[in-house]
């Protein structure tokens, strides 16, 4: 069974009178390692689907398979929990605790996991040493540069080894220098086998992603493979 | 969870660091309320440990027998009394009691003179036991004696505040002093008592019972003090239930009548003004609790604003997988520790204003806090915290997490 799998998944909202189809039918599956892309204008759907698929939010009707576990049935408090163990969140504004230190940042997450504090704080130099931050450890957010604070954001996420990574549009906030510093690596957690699903509407990008889907009012557009994915990273 | 409450402490006293003085304001008050509880309660409290000690140097043993007027029979005129014959029949079928001495008193203050000082003292009229009873010697001279009752001697022994006012020598032993209207040789001076209740025990005559009777002559029925101090073995209780029976029986009270005097321990003097005491404290406490519960008002507001201002950090913390009840908690303990805090500024504020308060007031006693003050202080601060918390931490709680990651 596929990662993620998701049948005729609708998302309503009612903005007075008149009823808003964010979600209008989504059937899609994402396997284990994929690298994918939601790409769409505003208002196509793409951040609803990314409420969705992180666990956020709840269909209106329709199923979804995470891991094996059926989600839309959970409450608000299971699906934190789902989001502390499945989930690891990249936002465009990072999303950072103002007033909490590198390392701080990305021990929270293990706090609502019960886990000691000499471990977490194994766990998370581990992230940041992934992520090249070991030496800002005890930086606040407002020290660093809009690149090191979506690192931290990225070794966050990772620390608590989730089954899928969510970034939505993770490089909006930053210059193109470090936009490529970021998304190399994205490509680099791919290919130690991570899932990634990235939410953007930048084509370049989309272009690091093995697959691509394209939303419009709702629905899936268009789905394909990219040339990446079909001739590999020497691309 | 441990972890979790753990790491909410931490992060409770970050946030309150992080913004000092709005704590500082919001828990003024908190602060102040505390602050005049214990103020109020450490002066109280150092006043009646120090009465206890004065009622110890009464002599714990002895015993005040004074006769007892209800008020509504004192409008009707009349008047309860305890006369000789009391007295005598207490000396002579009494058990257990080692000195006993009549007490009477002058019903106001009476003019003293010495050259051209003039002053004004109590005097009252007793006989040599009134030395073991109150436990009160001489520094000059000697104590009333047995013969000096007898003769009705003009001869008295003076308290300390009694010399001064007047003008007499250190040593005033042989001195003459006019007491209404005739010559009273002084035979004796008293150590100094100090003071109870802020009124001196030093200002005082001594003369002979007999001498005081005549000059008192025959302008009211004699109502006397009776003053005794018991045998080291004797058992109070059974000494005082045995002194009611025989002054029942003296004064014919039939059984539905309720006793016409009062056979008083020290200590139970002493629980009357504890009483008095506590009921003053209790009167201020109620008063200065609306204070704290103001406080507790003024920490739920900014507590609210604080929820507020941090609602998009609620949403990161639940979009990586904060539950409800970690968001509660959070909240909880930083509103807890903010009143907590309060509640301990208070309780060092307060103690610091007793202090200065006792240590301005000359003879005032020095303030001190009983541990159940403090205890009741920081358990109340504690508890309007987790009270007036509870609401803004339920709104935190309830947040929903995209709502809270969009708020700008």
């Amino acid at each position: 069974m596929a990662l993620i799998e998701l049948r005729g998944v609708k998302k309503y909202y009612e903005m007075g009178s008149q009823v808003v189809k964010a979600l209008d039918g989504i059937n899609i599956a994402v396997e284990k390692n994929d690298y994918l892309a939601f790409i769409g204008s505003s208002g196509s759907g793409k951040s609803t689907m990314l409420n969705i698929l992180g666990c956020l939010d709840k269909p209106t009707s329709g199923q979804y398979h995470l891991n094996d576990k059926n989600v839309e049935i959970l409450d608000q408090n299971e699906l934190s929990g789902i989001r502390n163990l499945e989930i690891g969140f990249i936002f465009q504004s990072f999303n950072l605790l103002p007033r909490a230190n590198a390392l701080n940042n990305v021990m929270q997450p293990l706090i609502y996991r019960n886990v000691g504090f000499k471990k977490r704080k194994e766990m998370a130099m581990e992230a940041l040493s992934r992520v090249g931050l070991a030496d800002r450890v005890d930086h606040l957010p407002n020290q660093l540069s809009g690149g090191q604070r979506q690192r931290v954001a990225i070794a966050r996420a990772l620390v608590t080894n989730p089954s899928i990574l969510l970034a939505d549009e993770p490089t909006g906030n930053l210059d193109s220098r470090t936009t490529i510093e970021i998304m190399q690596l994205f490509d680099e957690l791919h290919q130690e086998g991570h899932t990634l699903i990235v939410v953007t509407h930048e084509d370049e990008i989309a272009q690091h992603c093995h697959r691509i889907v394209e939303m419009k009012d709702g629905k899936i557009f268009n789905d394909k493979k990219t040339e990446k994915y079909l001739f590999g990273e020497a691309l | 969870m441990f972890f979790a409450i753990l790491e909410s402490f931490r992060s409770a006293l970050a946030a309150i660091y992080a913004n000092r003085l709005r704590s500082f304001l919001t828990t003024l008050g908190i602060i102040i309320g505390v602050a005049s509880v214990i103020g109020v309660v450490s002066v109280t409290g150092g006043m009646s440990a120090f009465i206890g000690e004065s009622f110890a140097s009464l002599g714990a043993n002895s015993l005040t027998i004074q006769s007892y007027t209800p008020f509504e029979d004192l409008m009707k005129g009349i008047r309860s009394r305890l006369t000789p014959a009391d007295l005598e029949l207490i000396e002579k079928r009494g058990e257990g009691i080692a000195s006993i001495t009549p007490v009477l008193e002058a019903n106001r203050s009476s003019q003293l003179k010495y050259g051209p000082q003039t002053a004004y003292s109590l005097i009252m009229g007793t006989t040599y036991a009134y030395q073991d009873v109150s436990q009160s010697y001489t520094r000059f001279g000697r104590f009333l004696a047995q013969s000096d009752n007898l003769t009705r001697r003009r001869i008295a022994v003076i308290g300390e505040d009694v010399r001064e006012n007047l003008n007499l020598p250190e040593n005033p032993v042989n001195e003459y002093v006019e007491l209404s209207g005739e010559w009273f040789k002084i035979v004796g001076l008293l150590e100094p008592m100090g003071d109870i209740m802020g009124q001196s025990r030093d200002n005082i005559v001594l003369v002979p019972y007999s001498t005081m009777v005549s000059i008192l002559g025959n302008q009211a029925k004699t109502d006397i003090g009776i003053q005794l101090s018991l045998t080291p073995t004797a058992n109070p209780e059974l000494v005082i239930s045995q002194l009611t029976t025989l002054l029942r029986n003296a004064h014919d009270l039939s059984s539905d009548e309720d006793d016409d005097f009062r056979v008083q321990t020290a200590e139970q003097l002493m629980e009357q003004f504890d009483q008095i005491l506590g009921t003053l404290t209790m009167v201020i406490g109620g008063i200065v609790s609306i204070s704290l519960l103001v406080g507790g008002i003024g920490i739920m507001n900014i507590m609210l604003v604080s929820v507020t201002e941090r609602t998009r950090e609620i949403g990161i913390c639940k979009a990586i997988g904060a539950k409800s009840h970690h968001i509660l908690m959070q909240f909880l303990i930083e509103a807890l520790l903010l009143s907590l805090i309060g509640g301990l500024i208070g309780l060092i504020t307060g103690y610091a204003l007793g202090m200065l308060i006792s240590n301005n007031i000359p003879d005032f006693p020095p303030a001190s806090v009983p541990v159940w003050a403090a205890a009741l202080a920081l358990g109340f601060s504690g508890f309007v915290g987790v009270l007036f918390g509870i609401l803004p931490a339920a709104k935190a709680a309830n947040l929903d997490p995209i709502d809270a990651l969009r708020f700008e």
